[in-house]
């Protein structure tokens, strides 16, 4: 086998129309790479400055009433994801922008794709779209009559009288093929591992591995296909146009169309419905701002049983902050009922994609090439509960320090001091583990391990019936 | 008549090629699902549209009935006054909406990006939360909706290529070229009649996908410019495909080599130059996190609180053409009543330059895609049939211009009648919410 392999590449090497393909593959897939940093580079920058900016803002506040600065709220901006520079995923239509402030929980805004007009339906030249698209592409126009040319001219007949079994002349074929796609990707990550070398970690090395994992899968089942292909049909015409038909329907169809049905089966509420029903259950809530809320008046009269007094005049703290903090956590409940209610409708959509892998493993390897560079919708979703989380602690200190922070009930002009603003501290993102992330993507993997396994056994029993004139 | 008796042994071929018959079936089939996605996309906006006008008007009773009884609002409100223009315009609620466009059955665009209807109020801003869009999963956007224009800029040229790749070329390998010269005199009018037969077969199943999807949202009786220009844009896209893959049979004898030049362009010029121009303008222009958007209508609008009267009641004098009338005692005690609208109007201003830089920015980006057009003829396309359906940029933009507009109208008109001290009846309720949506 390893001979095969070895003549198979000394064909490669030597062939000058490959050769000068592939010099400008790697220059056209490092040159993605590269951009790709000095993009991420860029957005990185310029969230820098844009999060030092708000937090000054909020650091320099001051002679402002708790619930005054809960108002005035702060912003959180979407930060970078590890390997964004080799998948974008996301990125580019999910928002960037979040208000954390009291009483409301905001949605993310003001997204990359919103701010100009239509460009590309395939995104930014990441390395993804050359690895998932134009790759394996060119592994087919490489593999298509890699036997068909040997039935041709009479050398696999030769082989196969010489004693090669023809298992694994197929198989050889398979291999050198692969690993052509293989050394490509490789030379990506390896580009991308010296322009990341200062702040490469174990945790973004496990995650390239399990990329190139997903990636080396789905190269071994395009290769193994089209050289099956090749061997079965008469005519490497035949093989490169059925291969060309699969990948179309794989790539370009099947996507859309899954996901579009997807959507039509497991449906999102309109912004309308949903604000509707989430403005109704808070209704039943109870009003910070709203002395005489029938709620509020029962929570009234818990809190002066508490302290033992019969006055709000005479409780040693600031009620309207106990209220606003009551209304607060009602008020995440609903979220939490809401919100959960949008993320199990997404997670049931994302299931039914990861079955579609199964008709198209171009989508295993979609959802697993997003899913290990960490801009996919679980990280997404992710980022925005840590934000509601952080919403959360922030508001509560807020609302704290305006019940017990020495102020009297109805006393609004009572101000927190400067020191009390900047001891609040600033939102960080903690990007998930590869052990978290991992189980998302089980049934991806499941998948590519069972097309690869499938493409495998159609090679290894398919070519034992093969014609070999 | 040759041309005539080449396309009847075209058709011949065409249809005892299984994998040209399947490939053509599978793009009608996508097409049509295409177009069923964006007329579901058109009646979902129309139908939302019409659950918040009916919203509106059933809001609209009930305020109508505050008038009729004599009551100044919901009795658990008692801070509410409907007689005094601010809670007048307020409990009116004014909504506009974009409304679809049927050409929308066609291309999507960037529907899916924005907003399609935006409460107007006196705080209210082109750039609030309300204006992104609908709620959506975010990986479907990414991948995108399969319309109709996508079967046409991306599956169309793919079609025309599995129709063409082997025209001549399976003639040259099997050595039968010589023949067809004797016969048809000139090779290259005997394959260009061959390849405008495909063509022309193509062009036909896209007219009467054209016709399947006007009759979808009834493009005909609202605007037919939508389908002529549509027609136009589509025939040619497809001539410049065609004038492409014409070019490629006509200087390669192999099918193989064809085939391998027809995916490359293809490739070139639906994946890498859109994908490359978009990641050039992304590094030149990155992503907006609107920090001075955010400034200006939080921390600069805070500051305006600080503001003596004298100075509010001078930038309100500088800012409408109407002069605010009366003594400076009456304009001193008025001013204070009217703090609250003379504070939105005066952040309006402030968060309307923002935004005006914000919309100059955007539009620089969009001039960087433009300059792109003549290298990147999908960009080209995508962008024409967005304007042709009414989901391009520049139609959202055009509907934040005019949301600005009834913001600045409706501050106008408040600032006027709080100032005047007008009082609100039933009449001039109506005639509120009959004016303040009005975009002229």
């Amino acid at each position: 086998m390893r001979d095969i392999i070895k003549n198979e590449w000394y064909y490669l090497i030597r062939n000058r129309v490959l050769q000068i393909v592939s010099i400008g593959f790697i220059f056209i897939l490092s040159l993605a790479v590269y951009l790709g940093e000095i993009q991420s580079d860029n957005q990185r920058k310029q969230y820098d400055v844009s999060k030092k900016q708000l937090r000054d803002s909020w650091e320099s506040l001051d002679s402002i009433s708790p619930h005054g600065a809960a108002h005035y709220g702060t912003y959180v901006f979407k930060p970078t994801n590890l390997l964004s520079s080799l998948d974008e995923g996301i990125n580019s239509v999910a928002g960037n922008v979040l208000r954390v402030e009291g009483h409301v929980q905001n949605e993310i805004v003001y997204s990359e794709s919103s701010q100009m007009q239509a460009v590309s339906k395939f995104g930014k030249l990441k390395s993804s779209l050359l690895l998932q698209y134009v790759l394996p592409l060119f592994l087919l126009f490489l593999a298509f009559n890699s036997v068909s040319s040997e039935k041709q001219s009479g050398r696999l007949k030769l082989l196969v009288l010489q004693g090669e079994r023809p298992v694994k002349l197929i198989m050889g074929k398979v291999i050198s093929v692969w690993l052509y796609g293989i050394i490509l990707m490789i030379a990506t990550v390896v580009v991308h591992f010296i322009l990341n070398f200062s702040t490469f970690s174990t945790e973004m090395a496990g995650r390239l591995l399990f990329f190139c994992l997903s990636y080396g899968m789905y190269y071994f089942i395009v290769s193994g296909l089209t050289v099956y292909f090749s061997a079965r049909w008469k005519n490497a015409t035949v093989a490169l146009t059925s291969m060309l038909g699969i990948w179309i329907l794989w790539t370009i169809f099947l996507p859309s169309i899954v996901l579009s049905t997807v959507d039509n089966w497991h449906k999102l509420p309109s912004r309308n419905t949903f604000q509707t029903a989430m403005k109704e259950d808070r209704s039943k809530g109870i009003d910070g701002h709203n002395p005489k809320d029938e709620r509020g008046e029962k929570l009234k009269e818990e809190t002066l049983k508490k302290y033992g007094v019969d006055s709000l005049i005479q409780l040693p703290i600031n009620f309207d902050g106990i209220r606003m903090q009551a209304d607060e956590e009602y008020g995440n409940k609903v979220w939490d009922k809401h919100f959960g209610g949008l993320r199990s409708v997404l997670e049931k959509q994302k299931k039914c994609y990861q079955i579609a892998g199964t008709i198209s493993p171009f989508i295993a390897l979609q959802n697993t090439s997003m899913g290990f560079s960490g801009t996919d919708n679980f990280h997404h979703q992710e980022f925005l509960i840590q934000v509601e989380d952080y919403r959360r602690r922030f508001i509560k200190s807020l609302n704290d320090e305006h019940a017990f922070g020495g102020s009297k009930t109805g006393d609004w002009s009572w101000y927190a001091q400067n020191d009390f603003f900047k001891s609040i501290p600033d939102y960080e993102y903690y990007s998930q583990s590869l052990s978290t992330v991992l189980p998302n993507y089980f049934l991806d993997f499941i998948v590519l391990i069972a097309w690869t396994t499938i493409v495998g056994l159609l090679l290894f029993f398919g070519i034992k019936n093969m014609r070999i004139v | 008549m040759r041309n005539l008796s080449t396309f009847l042994y075209e058709w011949k071929h065409f249809v005892r090629s299984p994998f040209k018959v399947i490939a053509f079936l599978m793009f009608l089939l996508a097409a049509i699902y295409g177009l069923h996605n964006g007329a579901k996309l058109y009646k979902t906006q129309l139908v939302e549209i019409d659950t918040i006008k009916q919203k509106i008007e059933k809001d609209r009773e009930e305020n109508i009935a505050f008038y009729e009884a004599g009551e100044k609002g919901p009795k658990d409100k008692l801070w509410i006054d409907i007689t005094k223009p601010f809670w007048a315009i307020w409990l009116g609620k004014t909504y506009l909406f974009k409304s679809p466009s049927p050409g929308l059955v066609y291309s999507t665009g960037e529907s899916e990006q924005y907003g399609f209807y935006k409460q107007v109020s006196i705080w209210a801003s082109t750039m609030d939360s309300d204006m992104t869009k609908e709620i959506a999963n975010p990986e479907r956007l990414q991948i995108g909706m399969l319309d109709f224009s996508f079967a046409l800029l991306y599956l169309l040229p793919l079609l025309l290529m599995i129709l063409l790749y082997n025209l001549r070329s399976s003639e040259a390998e099997e050595n039968f070229l010589m023949l067809i010269q004797v016969q048809a005199a000139s090779i290259n009018s005997w394959l260009l009649s061959r390849v405008i037969f495909y063509m022309l077969l193509t062009l036909l199943s896209v007219i009467i996908l054209l016709v399947y999807g006007a009759m979808l949202t009834g493009v005909f009786s609202s605007n037919s410019s939508i389908f002529n220009n549509l027609f136009l844009y589509s025939l040619l896209y497809l001539v410049f495909w065609g004038g492409i893959y014409y070019l490629i049979l006509r200087n390669g004898r192999l099918i193989i080599n064809n085939t391998l030049k027809m995916v490359g362009i293809w490739l070139l010029f639906t994946f890498v130059i859109p994908a490359i121009s978009l990641q050039w303008i992304s590094i030149r222009k990155p992503v907006n996190y609107m920090v001075d958007y955010i400034e200006a209508s939080r921390d600069e609008t805070r500051d305006l609180y600080d503001l003596p009267d004298s100075i509010i009641l001078d930038r309100l004098n500088i800012l409408f053409s109407e002069p605010l009338k009366g003594s400076e005692e009456e304009k001193e005690a008025k001013i204070r009543k009217v703090k609250r609208v003379a504070f939105a109007a005066l952040a309006n201003e402030l968060i309307k330059n923002k935004v005006e830089s914000i919309e100059i920015e955007n539009e620089s980006k969009n001039h960087s895609v433009r300059t792109t057009y003549f290298f990147s003829p999908v960009t080209f396309f995508q962008n024409c049939f967005n304007k042709v359906s009414y989901s391009h940029y520049d139609d959202y933009r055009q509907f934040r211009e005019d949301i600005q507009y009834l913001i600045d109208k409706q501050i106008k008109v408040l600032l006027k009648d709080s100032w005047n001290e007008v009082i609100v009846d039933k009449d001039k309720y109506i005639d509120y919410t009959k004016e303040l949506v009005k975009v002229d």
